[in-house]
């Protein structure tokens, strides 16, 4: 999954990016409103984390921008305002939920998690399509409850594909989303990644968790369950 | 000019300068007119007299007797005289009052037309004359033009005209004089609520008294109780805030302190940081307290416009709504029509939002938000009452002061609870209100927040 982080203060948001990438997100920083904007419109992402007292463009305005033009994805709104009047305001603009600061990194990153699982349509952070379950705050997926060793990078894309299960994500989309920008991108790399996970989760070939349809891409085809 | 009173007896006293020099003037000239007439019908009536003694001499000259019936044509310098002039305007007879007197000629009038002329002597005396153009027949048809003149001083008409205008003036003079004192002492008495305003005001100012006293006329006493609200407000203001600094001073102390001792520690300990966490959690929340006092004071109620409140708690539900997506409550909202909340509306969001935060974070599935005109015993309409319910496990009756302590005594209190409603507490007190909590009919717990309606202006 790819964030943007539109965040003036360096400290804040260097940690928050330092902390998204090492729970395994690709992220992208913006410094001031215009440059936030800017990438909000313009680079693949699933969720912006956006301060309101941005300089140049105010993180309100930033928001009400992306929803006019039509960019569906959760934002979340950080903030140091704490007044219902800002938390209302902030969200008729647009955003979908807002930590207030100073924050625990453990939370935004439980908020970001439920906005980009709620934004793949699931209710809970514990995805189940029988057999397979994915717990998003621990990162771990078991099949028939036991669990699975998976690399990061094998719980990146199967948690991608979990969230959005149904759809079909194109092989660059993947590429986009789960490599950061300087990886050399390669999508023998991803069929690769494909390969050892389908074993990992399916090891008799008996469930076919992921297809793949040709010249299109991938699809977590299990049916959803009820997650709770 | 900053004085009322000096206003008011300047413009007085100008209308009264303008009305009376007007009615001066009017009733003068009346006067005067009146006079020259009369004087002009005796002057007449002189002339008809000397017309009817004239009689020709031997010598067939027009001539008057030494006698006449008017003795002031007798008497010399008596201010009446008269003359008889022939057509070559020589002076045929003179009374004897006109004795060494030289009555200017004037202008000589048709014959038998009268015409009066204001004229005056050598010595500038001035003379109302008449003079009158006759043919008169001596011999057998011979006719000889003369003209009869009668001339009257005008000293003594002119001295009582000074007179009446003398005595005009002195009355006008006394009776605006009499108006513009029962005027003033009139000011005085009607001013004088206000110089107590200005000298209780003085009094507070240098701290001789804390606020105005009710005894006012009714046209004052809203200004005066709007007074008194203000001060109170800004009493109140300044020591909130000086209770509000003292409070983060203190309060911020002891995590401080806190800090320092782990400081020490960190050498010999690695696993500090949840604990620094556990201050910085503190502080954070003293702080966030301290700045949500209520915004607006007493005095800025009378200012302020109303809140719509339903579309507020429209814009707060749906923002919950996003929030709180995951639990998917339901939402019932329950506002009576056209409700207004008189006060800042980022006090009222305060209120709504957390009571409708709590609820949506404690309940199963329902939180209702029913926003109603409050009933109040003694107060006019113009409360409300806002009461929020949820189905949640509710609030036990004995946890109940210490969530509304909170806000007291923050410094003492674990962190990581909300203080949603002390903040509401304090709120709903500043607006003269209270928070009351008890179980809700939905199972949970039912907040009510009542707000009495804003001080009259």
């Amino acid at each position: 999954m790819r964030l943007l982080i539109i965040e003036d203060d360096a400290t804040i948001r260097e940690s928050l990016a330092v902390e998204f990438a090492d729970a395994g997100f690709g992220v992208e920083q913006a410094v001031d409103g215009r440059e936030g904007l800017y990438y909000a419109l313009e680079y693949p992402i699933d969720l912006a984390v956006i301060d309101l007292g941005l300089p140049e463009i105010s993180g309100l305005d930033i928001i009400r921008e992306l929803r006019e033009k039509g960019k569906t994805y959760p934002i979340l709104i950080l903030t140091a305002r704490d007044r219902w009047q800002d938390k209302v305001d902030g969200l008729s603009a647009g955003a979908d939920d807002y930590v207030v600061k100073p924050f625990h990194f453990e939370e935004v990153n439980a908020r970001v998690n439920a906005l980009l699982r709620r934004s793949g349509g699931w209710a809970s952070s514990i995805l189940v399509a029988a057999p397979v379950k994915l717990d998003m705050s621990r990162q771990d997926v078991t099949v028939d409850d036991k669990a699975i060793e998976l690399t990061s990078f094998e719980y990146k894309i199967i948690e991608y594909l979990m969230v959005r299960a149904g759809q079909v994500i194109s092989k660059t989309e993947l590429t986009e989303r789960l490599y950061d920008q300087d990886f050399e991108r390669d999508s023998n790399v991803i069929e690769v990644f494909i390969g050892r996970l389908r074993k990992k989760l399916d090891p008799e070939n008996t469930i076919n968790p992921i297809e793949t349809l040709r010249g299109r891409g991938y699809r977590f085809a299990l049916e959803r369950s009820q997650s709770d | 000019m900053s004085s009322l009173s000096a206003r008011l007896l300047v413009s007085v006293s100008v209308l009264l300068l303008f009305f009376f020099g007007a009615t001066i003037v009017v009733l003068d000239t009346a006067f005067r007119k009146a006079g020259e007439q009369a004087r002009e019908d005796i002057l007449d009536g002189h002339l008809m007299q000397l017309l009817a003694a004239a009689e020709p001499d031997a010598d067939g000259v027009l001539d008057l007797p030494p006698d006449l019936p008017e003795a002031r044509f007798g008497n010399i310098g008596s201010g009446l005289y008269a003359e008889l002039r022939d057509e070559s305007s020589e002076i045929v007879w003179r009374s004897r009052s006109a004795l060494g007197l030289d009555i200017p000629l004037g202008v000589i009038p048709e014959p038998g037309n009268l015409l009066f002329l204001e004229e005056s002597l050598e010595d500038n005396t001035p003379l109302l004359t008449v003079s009158m153009a006759v043919q008169w027949e001596i011999a057998d048809n011979e006719l000889k033009s003369y003209v009869f003149k009668v001339a009257e001083s005008l000293d003594s008409f002119n001295a009582q005209v000074a007179g009446f205008r003398r005595q005009l003036f002195s009355w006008f003079a006394a009776v605006a004089l009499i108006m513009l004192l029962s005027i003033s002492i009139l000011m005085r008495r009607l001013l004088r609520p206000l110089r107590q305003i200005e000298s209780e005001i003085g009094d507070i100012e240098e701290g001789r008294r804390a606020s105005l006293s009710e005894a006012f006329p009714t046209e004052l006493a809203g200004v005066a109780r709007n007074m008194n609200l203000l001060i109170d407000s800004e009493r109140a203001r300044s020591e909130r805030y000086r209770h509000t600094l003292d409070n983060l001073a203190h309060s911020l102390k002891t995590p401080l302190a806190a800090l320092r001792a782990l400081l020490r520690e960190i050498v010999a300990q690695k696993d500090i940081a949840g604990r620094f966490d556990e201050q910085i959690d503190r502080m954070d929340e003293i702080v966030r307290y301290q700045l949500r006092k209520p915004a607006a004071s007493v005095a800025g109620k009378l200012v302020l416009a109303p809140v719509a409140v339903a579309k507020e708690v429209g814009r707060l539900v749906d923002g919950l709504s996003k929030v709180y997506r995951d639990k998917n409550p339901v939402i019932d909202v329950d506002i009576a029509d056209r409700i207004r909340f008189r006060g800042d509306i980022g006090d009222f969001l305060e209120l709504a939002g957390n009571l409708l935060d709590n609820a949506c974070k404690w309940c199963e599935r329902r939180v209702r938000i029913r926003i109603v005109p409050a009933i109040i015993a003694g107060a006019s309409a113009g409360g409300i009452e806002i009461v929020v319910s949820d189905d949640g496990p509710g609030i036990p009756g004995e946890a109940v002061d210490a969530l509304l302590q909170r806000g007291m005594r923050l410094d003492e209190s674990a962190p990581g609870h909300g203080i949603g409603l002390a903040i509401v507490k304090d709120i709903a007190r500043s607006y003269g209100g209270d928070l009351t909590i008890q179980a809700s009919d939905l199972g949970g717990a039912e907040v009510k927040v009542t707000i009495p309606p804003a001080p009259e202006s």
